[in-house]
Parts: C-alpha cells; sequence; structure tokens
C-alpha cells in the first residue's frame, strides 16, 4: 500500500475528511523525517490516542463499580494480580485492531460484513448494538450516581454529561475530538490518590501480586466478581472502537509500532487506575463492611469517615469522569459501526452537513441511555454488574472475529498474526469462554459448586 | 467536496492531499467492497458453536435476573 502522488486513471474524488485526516498525516510524516529524542516524543504524542483512549474508556461506570465491589468484598489479595492479567489479555486483543486497522483502512464492522457475509455480519452487530446500549445505561448510571453525591439531581447530571459529549463533537476534527477525551480520560488516574488516602499496606499489595494469595472460596458470587473484573477490561465495543479510531486517525502500517505503544500506555494506566480503586475500597472489607448495598456514590459515603470528604468527593468525581469519558467512546463506537456496515459517511473530521447519520445515530444512542437512567427503581448495582457478565460472554464470538481476520494474508499480507500471537489469542478466547460456562454452571446447577467445596 | 477527473491537471493542493495520504485511506476509496471470503468447514462450526453458547448464556443470565427479581 505505497502513497499515490497522482490519480489518472479514475475520478479523484477529495472529501473534507481526506483533507483533515491528510493535515495530520503531513505533521506525522514531519516528525518522523527528524532525528533525535524530542522528534520521537513529538511523534509519539501526534500518535497515541486510540489506545490510551480505549482502555481509559474501558474503565467506565461498571468497571469501576466492579473494582470497588472487589476491594470492599476480598480485600487486597488475589483481585489485584488478576486484575493485572486481565490487562494482558486486552493488550494482546487490542494489539490486533491496530494492525488490522492499519493495514486494511476498515473499520472493524465493515470489515466482517465484507469478509464473511451480511448473515455473520448481522449477528456481530445485534451483538454490538445490543451490548453498547446496555453499556451506555450504566455509563449514565455512574454519572448520576456520582454527581448525586454532591446533590446534583438525576435531570441535571445527565444533561451535564449530555452536553460535554456534544462539546466534543463540536470541532468535527477527529484530532480536537481525541486531544478533549483525553484530557478527560486523564481524570480516571484520581482513583490513585484516594487509594494513597487509604494508606494500603505495601506490604499486602507486594505479597498479592506475588503469590496471588488470599484466593477466595470458589462460589457464585467470586464467579460473578471474575467475570465483572474481566468485563471490565475485554469486551466487544473495544475492538469495534480502536480499530476504527485507528482508520479515522489515518495510521498506517508505519505506525503499528507506536499504536502498540499506545496499546501498552493505556493498559498501564487503566491497570494502575483499576487496582488503585481495589485498593481503596479495600478498607470496607477490612471494616467488614458489605458490599452488597453500595451503588457508586454510595462507595464514596462509605469511604467518608476514613479517607475524609475531600477523598470521598475525588471517588465519586472519578466515577462521574469513568461514566462521561465511556459514553463519549461507546456511543462513537455505535455510530463508527452503523455508518461502515450502512456505507454511509463515518468520521470525527465530518462537518454536521456532510455526517448527519453519523452524528444522529451517536446522539440518539446517548440521549436514549440518558432517558432511560431517569427512570425511577432501577436496580443500579446488579445491572452493572450484568452488563460486565454480558460482555465477557459476547467476547468469544468477537474474538473469532478478530482471530479470522487478522489471519486472513489477502487483506492482511506480511501482517498477519505470528503463531505466537495466535498461541496468546486462542488462549484469551479459552479463558473467556470457560469463565462463561463456570457461570452458566454457577446459576444452573449451584450444587456442583458446593461439592466442589464452594457455597 | 473537491471533484476532478483524469482531463483536468489536480492542483497543488489535490496533489499535497493525494501524496500525504495512502490511496486506500481515501474515503471514496473505501467504497470499494473487499472481495467475500468463503468460509470453510470447521470455521462455519466455530462460529455456530459460538453462536449457539452465546445466545444459551443470554438464557442463563435472563433466568438469573429473572431468580434475582422473584
Amino acid at each position: 500500500m505505497k502513497p499515490v502522488a497522482i490519480q489518472t486513471e479514475e475520478d479523484v474524488l477529495i472529501t473534507h475528511e481526506d483533507v483533515d485526516r491528510a493535515h495530520d498525516r503531513v505533521r506525522v510524516s514531519t516528525a518522523r523525517a527528524q532525528r533525535g529524542f524530542s522528534s520521537r516524543a513529538r511523534l509519539l504524542w501526534l500518535l497515541v490516542g486510540p489506545g490510551v483512549l480505549v482502555m481509559l474508556g474501558e474503565n467506565d461506570g461498571p468497571s469501576m463499580l466492579s473494582y470497588a465491589a472487589t476491594g470492599a468484598k476480598f480485600g487486597i489479595g488475589f483481585f489485584i494480580p488478576f486484575v493485572a492479567l486481565t490487562f494482558c489479555m486486552a493488550i494482546v486483543v487490542q494489539e490486533m485492531t491496530v494492525r488490522l486497522g492499519a493495514a486494511t483502512h476498515r473499520g472493524h464492522a465493515e470489515l466482517i460484513f465484507e469478509r464473511f457475509g451480511p448473515f455473520w455480519g448481522w449477528f456481530s452487530m445485534i451483538d454490538l448494538g445490543i451490548g453498547n446500549f446496555l453499556t451506555l445505561i450504566t455509563e449514565f448510571i455512574a454519572i448520576r450516581a456520582g454527581l448525586g453525591f454532591f446533590g446534583v439531581p438525576p435531570w441535571a447530571a445527565v444533561l451535564f454529561a449530555l452536553i460535554i459529549l456534544y462539546a466534543a463533537l463540536m470541532s468535527h476534527r477527529y484530532w480536537t475530538w481525541e486531544r478533549i477525551t483525553l484530557a478527560a480520560a486523564a481524570f480516571n488516574l484520581v482513583f490513585i490518590p484516594v487509594a494513597l488516602m487509604t494508606h494500603p499496606s505495601w506490604h499486602s499489595v507486594g505479597h498479592a501480586f506475588l503469590t496471588w494469595q488470599p484466593v477466595p472460596g470458589f462460589n457464585k458470587d467470586t464467579l460473578l466478581i471474575v467475570l465483572a473484573d474481566i468485563g471490565a477490561t475485554v469486551t466487544p465495543w473495544m475492538l469495534f472502537f480502536q480499530q476504527s479510531a485507528t482508520v479515522d486517525k489515518g495510521m498506517t502500517t508505519k505506525d503499528i509500532r507506536f499504536g502498540r505503544i499506545d496499546t501498552v500506555l493505556g493498559a498501564t494506566l487503566a491497570s494502575a487506575a483499576a487496582i488503585a480503586t481495589i485498593l481503596a475500597t479495600a478498607p470496607l472489607f477490612a471494616h467488614q463492611m458489605t458490599a452488597d448495598n453500595f451503588q457508586a456514590a454510595e462507595f464514596a459515603q462509605a469511604l467518608q469517615p476514613i479517607i475524609g470528604r475531600f477523598g470521598a468527593s475525588l471517588f465519586a468525581l472519578g466515577m462521574v469522569e469513568a461514566g462521561i469519558v465511556a459514553a463519549i467512546t461507546i456511543s462513537t463506537s455505535s455510530a463508527y459501526a452503523f455508518g461502515e456496515v450502512a456505507h454511509k459517511p463515518h468520521s470525527l473530521n465530518l462537518p454536521m452537513g456532510e455526517g448527519k447519520s453519523f452524528y444522529a445515530v451517536l446522539t440518539l444512542c446517548a440521549v436514549a441511555a440518558a432517558a432511560i437512567v431517569l427512570i425511577p427503581g432501577l436496580p443500579l448495582v446488579y445491572v452493572v454488574l450484568l452488563v460486565n457478565v454480558v460482555a465477557v460472554l459476547a467476547m468469544p464470538p468477537a474474538l473469532v472475529f478478530l482471530f479470522m481476520l487478522v489471519n486472513d494474508k489477502e487483506i492482511m499480507g506480511d501482517l498477519v498474526s505470528p503463531w505466537w500471537a495466535n498461541i496468546l489469542s486462542t488462549s484469551v478466547v479459552f479463558i473467556l469462554t470457560a469463565a462463561g460456562v463456570l457461570f452458566g454452571i454457577s446459576i444452573i446447577a449451584p450444587n456442583i459448586f458446593a461439592a466442589l467445596g464452594g457455597k | 467536496m473537491i471533484k476532478n477527473d483524469r482531463r483536468n491537471s489536480l492542483s497543488s493542493d489535490q496533489t499535497w492531499i493525494l501524496s500525504s495520504l495512502e490511496h486506500d485511506q481515501l474515503a471514496n476509496a473505501k467504497k470499494r467492497p473487499i472481495p467475500r471470503r468463503h468460509l470453510k468447514g470447521p470455521e462455519l462450526l466455530v462460529l455456530w458453536a459460538l453462536r449457539l453458547y452465546l445466545l444459551f448464556m443470554m438464557a442463563v443470565v435472563g433466568y438469573q435476573v429473572w431468580m434475582a427479581a422473584h
């Protein structure tokens, strides 16, 4: 795929989207042509984005609530290294989307439809659509609950989130949208100072990382948290979003190395925030406080006697940020997928007039999810944990499509996955499927768990 | 949108844009379909098995929600 200097055999149709993307590519080419540390750092600055956004975006409302429930229920132990492991799985999976996007310049939904046909394409889209919409609802639950800590009424909380989402879109420029969303996503790291305020036992943290001890009892509740924590790091929308964002950013095969750095950097930051959240709520386990009835803001309220009003406020704001960033990225993922499948223009570089359907889908998804959250009496914590479980269950079929595409020599050429990457990704599929099967057994035949020594 | 055909020479702006992007990156180029891949027996078997797995597990989740509600 070499750059084409001039076309003589067919019409040349240049869109607004192409002009904006060309500007971005010139900056990348200029930085790449220079030598020295500062130009390398500038190149990294220009090329990071999709990986960090997808990882911090997945540290969303339900994910942070899962981590908070993990800390409150199990304290410091097995789940600390386990969460780090789930982010390693996320790196293996997401790296493949970078290669696919850079090699084909096509989005994930588009590739599934075109390579495997509409029959399998629609299955994939239905999984994505349902999963994205359910997850979007939980993002607004997190926003509502987080701002509720400060006494903001639910309608004002969801309206505030919709305004921020819309403000990020108003630039009609991928680069500006990406930087605004990255700045918002950086606030996810607020869970680190909150964790430090609880004065965690670093000896216990080190012991947990080295030994994976103490291991919790093997029962239905533990399995639900295991699945929720896996679903907090690897979900179908991440595949669709990172590939589409890689394409929209204009990344090429020359940028794959930086795409990998971007993904690893995102996973490192996100795992730090996730582990910090477990550490932050671990004192609730030490004080033997049950987490069963804690909603997002109630975790902040429960922590207030331990870390003070300021720390609790940071925790609640972190929940709000997690919800807002994920609402932005997940609704964008839905809009990208719709545009790819419907063959409508789909880029954040499009002006409103040229990308009506793209922006309409994005806005409709967000507004509908926000409206549902205003229905009184929703069982919030149960809903968010279940959404993560559903994400884990939907992941193996999505991963098999990804696996087949990334090993497709016709579209990938020399960039097909090496054998060791295939072993890793196959292992991820088996782990996710096994976790899902165990979850199913725990529901259908809980007596088997009792026979194995669980509860 | 800026449209030219081969009879006209490309302006310097357009040349600059075309040289900055790979041909496949142009929005118009993405309209060209990618050829369909023929799925082999084992691939179809895996896809169907996972599809049935997902449907069954969704029923399990539905059952759990129903149990929790009652």
